[in-house]
């Protein structure tokens, strides 16, 4: 950049540095900026039980509305919200009511076991149950095609069967592939049944076990092209090995699956982490994430991706070892920080500067 | 004070850890296209800093925040800013390693945003401060939602020749920006929300976006290593200025007038730009790393 320019930009940096005199720090500046501030809310609210409903073996779905039954914030297919369970225990869960009823929302929850908050589900929450709820949220948001292949895993049908009615609506040419155990243990097959061979039920029982990516593919085009985007919601291993085949034999094709938050914790073992500036300490369990168990303690505490990559979980280390897991943080970094959403204890406590 | 009910969804905001590589990108990365290549290069300069200025002023904001969803869709923007800052800053030094010198241009910007960031001892000042800042970022932020959309909707731009990895990244962070459009613009409104300051920001940003962006694009034409020296050098950059314009390789700079008025409006919302499905359609195909299952 030539020198010629800089008497021109030292004006203009002065410039700026004076007005930054005049409008933040003048006695003027607050009459000059009045603030308006714009605070909105309803993002979490409380809401009631309005039905429970066992739709098929193991699964519930939940239909929930406002206690005075006033509209509740509008959503698209793929929105999931957060539910906060009695014993506080919180969860998400897609929405899988209709997109235009103003007035109800519907969640479905499979019992699973090993997971406390879907047997809480099943066991107490009852029509009439107030429970909080935050959201909605979506991560698993729909574009408009021409075409769709909607492929459901078990309960995965819950986000997808918006979609299905969003899809239907638009007109466009779309097939879904429902995927469960057995036919007794999987939900929405009724309410799915009007759109006769647009949808296609495959069980593990009728088939003696769990089918291929090749073979879901199939199952979904029937011999025709595959549709130029195909969401799938179900374990991450289907969402791999179908993407995976997607990459090989269809590579124009869209492929939208949800975002699984977390990776799971692998090889972690139990510590306890103080917190310096409340003196307050949190349990950490062997298969949850240090981060998992702050946000108990400190629901407004700061993370983004939950795998270790965009730092916003920094968290300073008063004592105690770390076991680093993330590739993130340099070497000077560690012996200060910790990114809290996937590193650990070496030992059995560590102090954060929280 | 105006207190609303939210009456829709909030979109989800994480980052994404990008699988980019560099080692074969050439300094001309759009073959032919000298200039535009340069329009290309002033953001992989100005954004790496820039991006991780306005993800500090944020995270600066977010004590003021107590909204659930708001405070949760900046922890997700400072998240992403975090990760355009790297991935724009790979591919600055890579420019670096092809004998591009950025220094008198860093220097410089240096300068602009210690100012930008300055802090006073007393409180009152300092809030004011942040409240500047914040607005002066929601009006940046209205441009790179602008040009987001643009990098993934222009056909010029995808039929360029632009190497492929370069494109990957404006259109993911095109299609980030895109989501993320409304973030800087709530968090001011909640923080501050004068009509009077997000004007002035709004005129101010546009100008000094333009005349940074315009200083550092005619440091990098003039540093080029190819075409003619002298005067030739400069009417045959214009031409090429105007040709990329018309072709959609780059976008409008008249967007820099044309856009203050829409940004003025008392009504205006970041929300309106749409460009939502082409991100969601976008985002599906780009490389982004896949941690193993």
């Amino acid at each position: 950049m030539p020198a010629a320019l800089d008497p021109g930009l030292d004006a203009l940096l002065a410039g700026y540095r004076g007005y930054l005199r005049l409008f933040a720090g003048s006695r003027l500046a607050p009459a000059l900026s009045r603030p308006r501030p714009v605070r909105r809310t309803g993002f979490e609210t409380e809401l009631v039980v309005d039905r429970r409903e066992e739709i098929a073996d193991g699964v519930v779905a939940l239909t929930l509305a406002r206690p005075d039954g006033a509209a509740l914030p509008e959503w698209t297919p793929g929105a999931h919200v957060d539910v906060v369970l009695p014993s506080g225990a919180q969860r998400q869960y897609s929405l899988c009511g209709d997109t235009a009823d103003p007035a109800r929302w519907r969640i479905a929850v499979r019992r699973v076991d090993g997971s406390g908050g879907s047997h809480e589900v099943h066991a107490d929450v009852h029509a009439g149950t107030r429970l909080t709820v935050r959201g909605p949220r979506n991560a698993f948001p729909m574009a408009t095609e021409t075409g769709y292949l909607f492929v459901a895993g078990g309960i995965g049908i819950t986000p997808l069967l918006p979609m299905v009615a969003r899809a239907d609506a638009l007109g466009a040419d779309w097939r879904l592939v429902q995927l469960g155990r057995d036919t007794a243990s999987t939900p929405f097959t009724g309410e799915l049944a009007r759109h006769d061979e647009r949808v296609v039920l495959r069980t593990d029982a009728g088939h003696g076990g769990p089918p291929t990516a090749a073979e879901v593919l199939e199952l979904g085009t029937a011999g025709r092209p595959v549709p130029p985007a195909v969401y799938l919601c179900g374990p991450p291993a289907l969402a791999d090995a179908v993407r995976t085949e997607l990459a090989a034999t269809a590579p124009a094709t869209r492929f939208h699956s949800e975002r699984f938050s977390a990776p799971p914790v692998r090889g972690g073992r139990p510590f306890r982490a103080e917190l310096a500036r409340t003196g307050r300490t949190v349990e950490v369990a062997a298969d949850e994430s240090l981060l998992t168990a702050l946000r108990r303690e400190l629901p407004g505490i700061a993370y983004s991706c939950r795998q270790g990559f965009c730092g916003t979980c920094r968290v300073g280390v008063l004592d105690g070892g770390v076991d680093h897991r993330d590739t993130l943080l340099t070497p000077a970094e560690r012996d200060e920080e910790m990114l809290v959403c996937l590193s650990r204890a070496r030992d059995a406590s560590l102090v954060l500067d929280l | 004070m105006g207190d609303t009910v939210y009456a829709d969804e909030t979109r989800a905001i994480q980052a994404r850890d990008m699988d980019f590589h560099w080692d074969d990108v050439p300094l001309h990365y759009i073959p032919g296209r000298m200039v535009a290549t340069h329009v290309y290069n002033c953001m992989h300069l100005l954004l790496p800093e820039g991006e991780k200025a306005m993800s500090k002023a944020l995270a600066d904001a977010l004590p003021l925040i107590e909204d659930p969803r708001l405070r949760e869709e900046v922890v997700g923007f400072v998240g992403q800013e975090a990760t355009h800052a790297d991935n724009h800053g790979g591919m600055l030094e890579r420019l670096i390693s092809l004998g591009l010198d950025p220094s008198p241009v860093l220097d410089r910007l240096d300068r602009l945003i210690s100012i930008i960031m300055s802090d006073a001892g007393e409180e009152r000042i300092r809030h004011q401060l942040l409240c500047e800042r914040l607005a002066l970022f929601s009006a940046l932020e209205h441009y790179t939602a602008v040009w987001g959309k643009f990098f993934l909707e222009s056909e010029g731009l995808g039929r360029s020749g632009m190497h492929p990895m370069v494109l990957d990244l404006l259109r993911w962070h095109g299609a980030e920006e895109v989501e993320h459009r409304s973030v800087v613009f709530d968090a001011f409104m909640h923080v501050d929300g004068g009509y009077a300051r997000r004007a002035r920001t709004g005129v101010l940003g546009s100008l000094a976006l333009a005349l940074t962006g315009f200083l550092t694009l005619g440091y990098l034409v003039a540093k080029d290593p190819s075409g003619p020296r002298g005067v030739r050098r400069w009417t045959r950059a214009a031409g090429e200025f105007v040709r990329a314009t018309k072709d959609r390789i780059i976008p409008n700079t008249t967007c820099f007038l044309t856009e203050i008025p829409v940004y003025l409006r008392r009504d205006f919302h970041p929300s309106e730009l749409g460009g939502t499905d082409l991100a969601v359609r976008y985002l599906a195909h780009a490389p982004i790393k896949r941690t193993a299952a």
